[in-house]
This record gives C-alpha cells, sequence and structure tokens, in this order.
C-alpha cells in the first residue's frame, strides 16, 4: 500500500529528479515553445514535496494538484494538478493506494487531462505518456510496476519523435516539430523516473 | 504609458483595497483578491460566483451585491485568477445551498474555474454548478456558438440569475435561469483606440488615428473589418443588424439593452448611438426595457462601445426587475 508518507517521498525524489533534469527540459521547450517548462515542472513538484501531507491519500493528491496550481498557471502544470485531482477523487477517504489501482488512476488522470485540455491521443502530447503507461501497468506485479512504467514513458517519447505535434503551442511548429521530443512527453518520462526506489520499498 | 498608480505591480490590489475602503457596506475582502458580500453568504441561499482578470470594472468584482453575487475571485489585469482564489470564492459564497459558477467564457477562466469546483467539492462538499457566458457573436460563428466569448451579456446574467437566488430558488432553478439569460443575450463591440495593461506598459492593440475596428473584443481580440471611422448611426445600424441576424427579433418582442462604453467613450457619445439604436428597435416594432447607458463592462481606457440585447419573456423580465443594489448598479 502507498500511503501519504510513500507519496511524499516520493514527491521528494521527483522534485530532485526534474530539478536535474530542468535544464534538458527548458531547453526541450525552448525548441517548440516557451522555454519554461523545466521551471515549471520542478517547482511544482518542490512544491507539492515540501507540504505537509494529510493521512487520507485522497486530500493528500488534492494537496499535490493545488501545490500545482499555486506555483504555475502554464498549462502543463494545470494538466498536471487535474490528473492529480482525477486520482484523488477515486482515493479520498482511503489510507493508501493499493498498487493494483495504479493502472485506473493513470487511466483516470488521463481522461480528465483530455476532458480539460481537449486534446486527443496521438497528438504527440502527454497524454499519450499517460496512455502508454496506463496500458502497460495493466496486469502488472507490484515489484516491476517502476520499471514497466519509465519503459513505457520512454517508448513513447520515441515513438513520436519522428511525428508532427498536433496540439497546443508546439502545433504551430508543424513539420519543425518532426525529430525532436515532445516536452511533455520527455518531462513526464523525467517524472516517473523519479519514482525509482519506491517500487521496491512498497 | 500614462496613468495613475504607484507601482504597476499593484495596481489590482490597491483597486481592491480602494473599492473595499469607499463601499465597506458592500464589499468585503475576506482572502486575497476575492471579494465577496460585506454581510457573508446568505444561509440557505443559492450562491453566485464569477471571476476573471481585472481592468473591467465594474465587471466582474463591482458586482457583488444584494440581488447580484455573492462573490468574485480577480486576477491580475487580464488575467484569469488562480484555482486556489476561485475555490475561496465559492467557500465564501456557499450558504449551503451550493453554489453557481456564472462567468465569461475565456479557456484559462474555464480550466481554472472546473479545478475549482472540484476543489470546493472534495474539500468543504459544496455542489456547484457552470454557466457560461457566450454573447459576443463576433468571436465564433453562429454553428460554434459555444466557442463564444462572453462580455457585457454577463451584467443581464448576474442580475437575472441574482434575482433567482435572491427570492430563494434552489440550485437547480438558479443554473437553469442563469443559462436561460445567458443564451438570450447577444453583444457586438467596437472600438476607436486601445488599453495600456499597467504591467505590459505597452498598448494592447496599434490602430490608425482615423480608424475603427467593428467587432472586435475586450481585450483587443481582432473583429471583422478595420477601416475609416463611419458616422455614429451608422456604426449603430451595424451593430444592431449584425445582433438581429444572429438573433432575429418580431415586432411585438420585448428586449432589454446595454450602450455601454469600453472605459473612455464618454456617455454623450453612447447616447448619440442609442438615439440611433432605439430608432432601429422603433422601426421593427420591439419595444426596450430598462435600456441601460453608460459604463457596465469596460476595458481600461479603450474607446469604444459595446451594445447587449437580451431577448424577454416574462420570467427574465420579472427577475431583471427584482431589486438589486452594488456599488455600479441599483435597480
Amino acid at each position: 500500500m502507498i500511503d501519504s508518507k510513500a507519496i511524499s517521498e516520493a514527491l521528494k525524489r521527483i522534485a530532485s529528479h526534474t530539478a536535474a533534469a530542468s535544464e534538458e527540459l527548458c531547453a526541450a521547450d525552448g525548441a517548440l515553445g516557451d522555454g519554461d517548462l523545466g521551471i515549471t515542472v520542478s517547482k511544482g513538484f518542490a512544491e507539492a514535496a515540501a507540504a505537509e501531507l494529510p493521512d487520507d491519500v485522497g486530500m493528500a493528491l488534492l494537496d499535490v494538484a493545488k501545490a500545482f496550481q499555486r506555483v504555475s498557471s502554464s498549462s502543463y502544470g494545470t494538466l498536471l494538478a487535474t490528473g492529480f485531482m482525477a486520482a484523488a477523487k477515486l482515493e479520498k477517504g482511503k489510507p493508501g493506494i493499493e498498487p493494483e489501482e495504479m493502472p485506473g488512476l493513470v487511466a483516470a488522470a488521463r481522461d480528465a487531462m483530455m476532458a480539460r485540455g481537449k486534446g486527443n491521443l496521438g497528438d504527440k502530447t502527454v497524454l499519450d505518456s499517460l496512455d502508454a503507461v496506463a496500458s502497460a501497468l495493466e496486469g502488472t506485479s507490484p515489484q516491476i510496476m517502476v520499471e514497466t512504467a519509465i519503459k513505457a514513458a520512454g517508448d513513447t517519447v520515441e515513438r513520436y519523435r519522428d511525428l508532427p505535434n498536433k496540439l497546443g503551442r508546439a502545433r504551430m511548429f508543424g513539420e519543425k516539430s518532426v525529430g525532436l521530443p515532445d516536452p511533455g512527453q520527455l518531462a513526464f518520462l523525467r517524472i516517473v523516473e523519479g519514482l525509482r526506489n519506491e517500487a521496491h520499498g512498497s | 504609458m500614462k496613468k495613475i498608480l504607484n507601482n504597476p505591480a499593484d495596481y489590482v490590489d490597491e483597486m481592491l483595497e480602494g473599492m473595499v475602503a469607499a463601499h465597506p457596506e458592500i464589499y468585503a475582502q475576506p482572502v486575497r483578491r476575492v471579494i465577496a458580500r460585506a454581510g457573508g453568504a446568505k444561509k440557505g441561499k443559492v450562491g453566485i460566483v464569477t471571476g476573471g482578470g481585472s481592468g473591467h470594472l465594474p465587471v466582474f468584482t463591482g458586482y457583488v451585491g444584494t440581488g447580484l453575487l455573492d462573490a468574485c475571485a480577480i486576477g491580475d489585469v487580464f488575467a484569469s485568477p488562480s484555482a486556489e482564489q476561485m475555490a475561496e470564492a465559492i467557500r465564501l459564497a456557499d450558504g449551503g445551498a451550493g453554489v453557481l459558477r456564472l462567468y465569461g467564457n475565456y479557456g484559462g477562466d474555464v480550466m481554472n474555474f472546473d479545478m475549482a469546483g472540484e476543489m470546493a467539492e472534495m474539500e468543504h462538499d459544496i455542489r456547484t454548478t457552470t454557466v457560461l457566458l457566450t454573447d459576443d457573436v463576433v468571436s465564433a460563428p453562429k454553428e460554434e456558438a459555444e466557442k463564444r466569448r462572453g462580455v457585457a451579456g454577463m451584467v443581464y446574467a448576474f442580475k437575472i440569475a441574482g434575482a433567482a437566488a435572491e427570492r430563494g430558488d434552489n440550485l437547480d432553478e438558479v443554473t437553469r435561469i442563469a443559462q436561460k439569460a445567458a443564451d438570450a443575450c447577444r453583444s457586438i463591440g467596437m472600438a476607436l483606440t486601445p488599453c495600456t495593461i499597467p504591467q505590459a506598459g505597452k498598448p494592447t492593440f496599434e490602430i490608425g488615428e482615423t480608424e475603427m475596428e467593428m467587432g472586435m473584443g475586450i481585450h483587443g481580440e481582432p473583429g471583422i473589418w478595420r477601416d475609416a471611422i463611419k458616422p455614429a448611426d451608422e456604426i449603430a445600424e451595424e451593430m444592431l443588424e449584425r445582433l438581429m441576424a444572429d438573433q432575429p427579433l418580431a415586432k411585438g418582442d420585448r428586449i432589454s439593452i446595454v450602450v455601454n462604453s469600453l472605459g473612455a467613450t464618454p456617455a454623450e457619445e453612447l447616447y448619440i448611438l442609442y438615439r440611433q439604436a432605439k430608432k432601429v428597435l422603433d422601426a421593427a416594432g420591439v419595444e426596450i426595457v430598462m435600456p441601460l447607458v453608460g459604463r457596465y463592462a469596460t476595458s481600461m481606457e479603450m474607446t469604444g462601445a459595446t451594445i447587449t440585447m437580451i431577448k424577454l419573456d416574462d420570467e427574465l423580465e420579472g427577475l431583471l426587475n427584482a431589486p438589486a443594489e452594488c456599488a455600479f448598479w441599483r435597480v
């Protein structure tokens, strides 16, 4: 079971991993957008990691969503907050997340983010990453969940690299985006990588 | 930039501080950048909240008051408030009977307000509903009317939904009435000169000394045409023609109309526009109820005007005529 304490520790690891990747993400974003994605992501996780999370994991995930809202008004920050909020709703009142709930939570986050961002799968966005991770986690044993998620997130970046962006600001770059990793998908990979260690412990 | 201010970064907060100081019997600011009724939420009454960027007074904050709104989250000039501020506004507006989110259709506001509704529901068990204003007929074709932006039509929606909430209607009923009022509104704008966002320091758009732009949005969003400025009667006629093409009016129909200044256009010129608008409507046999001429939804010091019409039935007209009071408007 993943309780609030485990969530908090995971957030701290993600905060440190995304801070280290901040420059890389800003550069990837700078090629296709306004170049602040690394800051958005690392600041959001730093804020969430600093929060004192309640024992109710639903309310803990709500606090994570709020942390993202507080530090960033960028659309990526709002989308991540939306994803955490979707998971929060499903976990409200529970003391922990059971590993077998994970694929469903990722899928719920994907659906809520699709609705809010008015995006479709295949547009070369973070939604494709969530979709790939949700599918990959289905039926996976808890011990290999994190590595499975990392692989799915990494494969998504590579699968879409040579396709054009079809949504958001990157879409304006059209064919120029072919050959470049989608910054949102890349950021998601770095986020999931930050989860490492945790699966072995829980 | 020529503006009366101290530090541009303090513009919004000092404006709100002044508003509350001038009208303490109407407004309070219990949380930074959230304006609520001075008396707090009324127990058992459906709450109505709105939100959006600063720079449009009396929209949005100004319409907090009896028979109108309960609370409003306000952002920087022309920028959305945060979801947390909006959630605070929902909490402050809640009297235990649920809260309607009633605001203009702008991407950032919608994302944040949806999020705020989810937060309020999870944290405080407050049931919320949403009605969006999409009254600017120029901002999208009729087939995509749900994509249109919300402008001065929200004044009618605030008034009518506010009256329904004040008389004790439940959340579903207030929501139905608000949607009906929003659906009955049509607006169009025109501009002569831009405005300047204090923190940007530069005009929002450029326009020639002798030019006007028909259909321009309240943040300087592009309109339908830009050309040499026309006589007032021709401007009024074209605006009404476009409104009536979108929402046909027949002999005997009753409407209310706002001839609104975008900020710098004086009342004198609004009356010149109204005079011709009235002639056009008289000729069509349409009756005008409670015409509003003045500053109801502005864009800082932009020069220009908007015209909003709402087609009334007995239900909407009764609620429009119900008592209401804020610092900017009394019925």
